[in-house]
């Protein structure tokens, strides 16, 4: 969590309770672009990249907050789930989790939070949106890993229980194991959803990505909008195919290959070598 | 067998599943002699698999005591008891992230033991159960059924342990796979001598792997603890009888074999005896064909009504013998020869030479004869016997016809 504090710009921090004409004076102050720019010219020219409203800054604070809402997502979801699921308990519970977190309004959720926060003297950055992100992807981080768990071959399951092992080897090399791949899926998609999700905090007194598109609406300059837009799908993209790799990765090599689809090759020789 | 002490003892076992007014096995007595395959058979419901299941604990009885070679179960941890008793079930449960090395290897290493064992008991179950050693360092996926059920097989028998539990083991493998490695078992079997509780719902597996067969009734209640054949002939009750059905004695035909049967030369006579010789010799068997031998060899079939005075049997036209028996075909073989025969006897090949004859009369005789290892047989200290006893005075089979 310090280090979403960190990543926050230090000095244009807007000041708590601060007026909004103060406020949007900063933003302005800070992405002003002349509305004849074109997209290739804004991100060609050196000045956009760098700076306290360069767009390696603003990366920079989308990423950090985007990496701290995640792994703290997979500290909270993952561990509760795996260990509710090996022992089959709070099925229902886990059913609602989901519908809860399906039907939350995450721009709902940290716009509720912010007075809370400013009146508690934390700011409008980075509680309130990290809150909001956090129960946008709990959710389904916890249901990928409680179905994960639960669809892992009973028979397996079974029979290492059967050959003596005990509860927590159970879990831990034969569950948990077989399960990561959809596991891996439930973080992926959540991820995707934070990135793609994290840039309203522009509009609730942060920066990030989502600076470019706030600025360009206020700003009625489409190039910036555009730009920004731009900037977050491909992060978003870039993500989903980071934790693909990651997924593949954490496929033990017997079951990559069972999901992978059979190659031809194989097929013939497991025809060969069958009895 | 000469050990006191059973393998596996249960007294008084009983299960109750939460929730259920009645006893899924209820008071449950039974004894496994060590180095047999004692089989649980009986319709869904009879609680065999539950009983399968709570001598290793996996399931724990509501009340009772469960023994291993003397030990009581529930006084050793759960882990370590289960190290210690093999087990094998029918969706076979094999670590579909673990190559077959390390599948079978499973409980070798939760025991410790140093790596160059682990390899060299690996390589010998392997061979043990037929499956190459370039196959070790494959995964489950790329096995078929019979090659998984092998390594399941395998995996169970790891860390030698003394007593094997096996649930519907075959059960998902295809007849002819299934009937394969049935005969591995056995064969398996009379090397490692293991004590076997195997459930199968299939009482054609029971009667061929069993060395004794617990029939049970629905709530776990035993119909029946005998050796196949008894249970085929000798039903204990009405409910043993419609359960292995009316076609017992058919299933009993593939407990013995023509060899088991009592020496019968029938209709044959040497080719050079006389007509008259001939016709009585047929006359005692009722037959209308007549067999000529020439010393060991038999020579072939004439019909009986060319058989008059003033011919040499030599003379009269032979038909060769199509239905011929080997001395260790089972009787069901025999008794398909005979049917599809037209002369209503086999004639026995005892490595080219005559063995005497097979006719359905013979057969029926056979079944119909209470077996000579009835005296002998073991059931003399089980609580069950006195059942099996009273259930000889049935007629087991139908006499005349």
């Amino acid at each position: 969590m310090s280090a979403v504090h960190l990543a926050a710009p230090p000095t244009p921090t807007p000041p708590v309770g601060g007026t909004s004409i103060e406020v949007a004076a900063t933003w302005l102050a800070q992405a002003a672009v002349p509305r004849d720019t074109t997209l290739a010219q804004w991100l060609l020219d050196p000045d956009t990249w760098t700076g306290r409203a360069g767009i390696l800054t603003s990366l920079a604070d989308t990423v950090v907050l985007v990496v701290a809402v995640i792994v703290t997502s997979i500290l909270l979801a993952v561990p509760t789930a795996a260990y509710l699921a090996h022992k089959r308990r709070a099925e229902l519970a886990s059913a609602w989790v989901v519908n809860i977190g399906r039907a939350i309004p995450t721009f709902a959720i940290a716009g509720l939070l912010v007075p809370i926060s400013l009146r508690a003297g934390y700011g409008f950055e980075p509680w309130p949106i990290f809150i909001a992100l956090v129960l946008l992807t709990v959710p389904p981080m916890y249901l990928s890993t409680y179905t994960a768990i639960k669809q892992v071959d009973p028979a397996a399951v079974n029979a290492a229980r059967a050959m003596g092992f005990n509860e927590r080897s159970v879990l831990f090399t034969v569950e948990l194991p077989l399960a990561l791949t959809v596991i891996f899926t439930g973080i992926r998609v959540a991820s995707v959803q934070v990135v793609a999700t994290e840039p309203i905090r522009a509009f609730l007194g942060g920066d990030g990505l989502g600076r470019y598109v706030r600025d360009g609406i206020g700003q009625n300059n489409p190039t910036l909008t555009l730009g920004g837009a731009l900037l977050i799908a491909i992060l978003a993209g870039g993500t989903a195919v980071l934790f693909k790799g990651l997924e593949f990765l954490a496929k033990p090599p017997g079951v990559r290959r069972l999901s992978g689809g059979e190659s031809t090759a194989r097929k013939v020789r497991r025809q060969l070598v069958s009895d | 067998m000469t050990t006191s002490t059973p393998a596996i003892r249960l007294r008084g076992v009983t299960k109750r599943f939460p929730g259920s007014s009645e006893d899924a096995v209820s008071d449950l007595d039974l004894d496994v002699e060590q180095g047999s395959i004692v089989v649980l058979v009986g319709p869904s419901g009879c609680g065999k698999t539950t009983t399968l299941r709570m001598i290793n604990r996996l399931i724990e009885p509501t009340s009772g005591t469960i023994e291993i070679e003397g030990q009581d179960v529930a006084a050793l941890p759960t882990t370590q008891l289960r190290r210690g008793i093999g087990y094998v079930i029918q969706q076979v449960g094999l670590f579909p992230h673990r190559t077959i090395e390390a599948n079978i290897a499973t409980v070798p290493r939760t025991l410790g033991w140093d790596k160059g064992r682990i390899r060299a008991r690996v390589e010998e179950l392997v061979d043990v159960v037929g499956i190459d050693r370039h196959m070790l360092t494959r995964y489950p996926d790329e096995l078929s059924g019979g090659q998984q059920q092998r390594v399941g097989v395998a995996r169970a028998l790891a860390a030698d342990p003394p007593v094997l539990l096996m649930d519907e083991p075959f059960g998902a493998v295809d007849p002819i796979v299934r009937t394969r490695l049935q005969d591995e078992l056995l064969e398996l079997q009379s090397r490692v001598h293991k004590t076997i509780v195997l459930v199968t719902h299939d009482l054609d597996e029971a009667v061929k792997i069993a060395d004794r067969i617990v029939l049970l009734n629905v709530g776990g209640v035993v119909e029946q603890y005998a050796s196949p054949d008894q249970l085929l002939r000798q039903p204990a009750s009405e409910f043993v009888a419609s359960f292995v059905g009316e076609d017992r004695s058919m299933r009993r035909l593939n407990l013995s074999t023509v060899a088991d049967l009592p020496y019968h030369h029938g209709p044959v006579v040497e080719v050079g005896a006389s007509p008259a010789q001939a016709r009585s010799a047929m006359e005692d068997e009722g037959s209308e064909w007549l067999g000529l031998t020439d010393g060991a060899c038999f020579l072939g079939w004439v019909e009986g009504t060319e058989v008059v005075d003033g011919r040499r049997l030599g003379d009269l036209h032979r038909f060769l013998p199509a239905a011929q028996v080997r001395p260790d075909s089972s009787l069901r073989n025999a008794m398909e020869v005979i049917l599809n025969s037209r002369t209503t006897v086999a004639v026995i090949d005892d490595d080219g030479a005559f063995g005497g004859v097979v006719t359905l009369e013979r057969i029926r005789r056979a079944l119909a004869a209470p077996a000579a290892d009835d005296a002998t047989s073991p059931e003399g200290a089980l609580p069950d016997a006195a059942n099996a006893g009273t259930a000889a005075a049935d007629p087991a089979t139908g006499h005349g016809r």
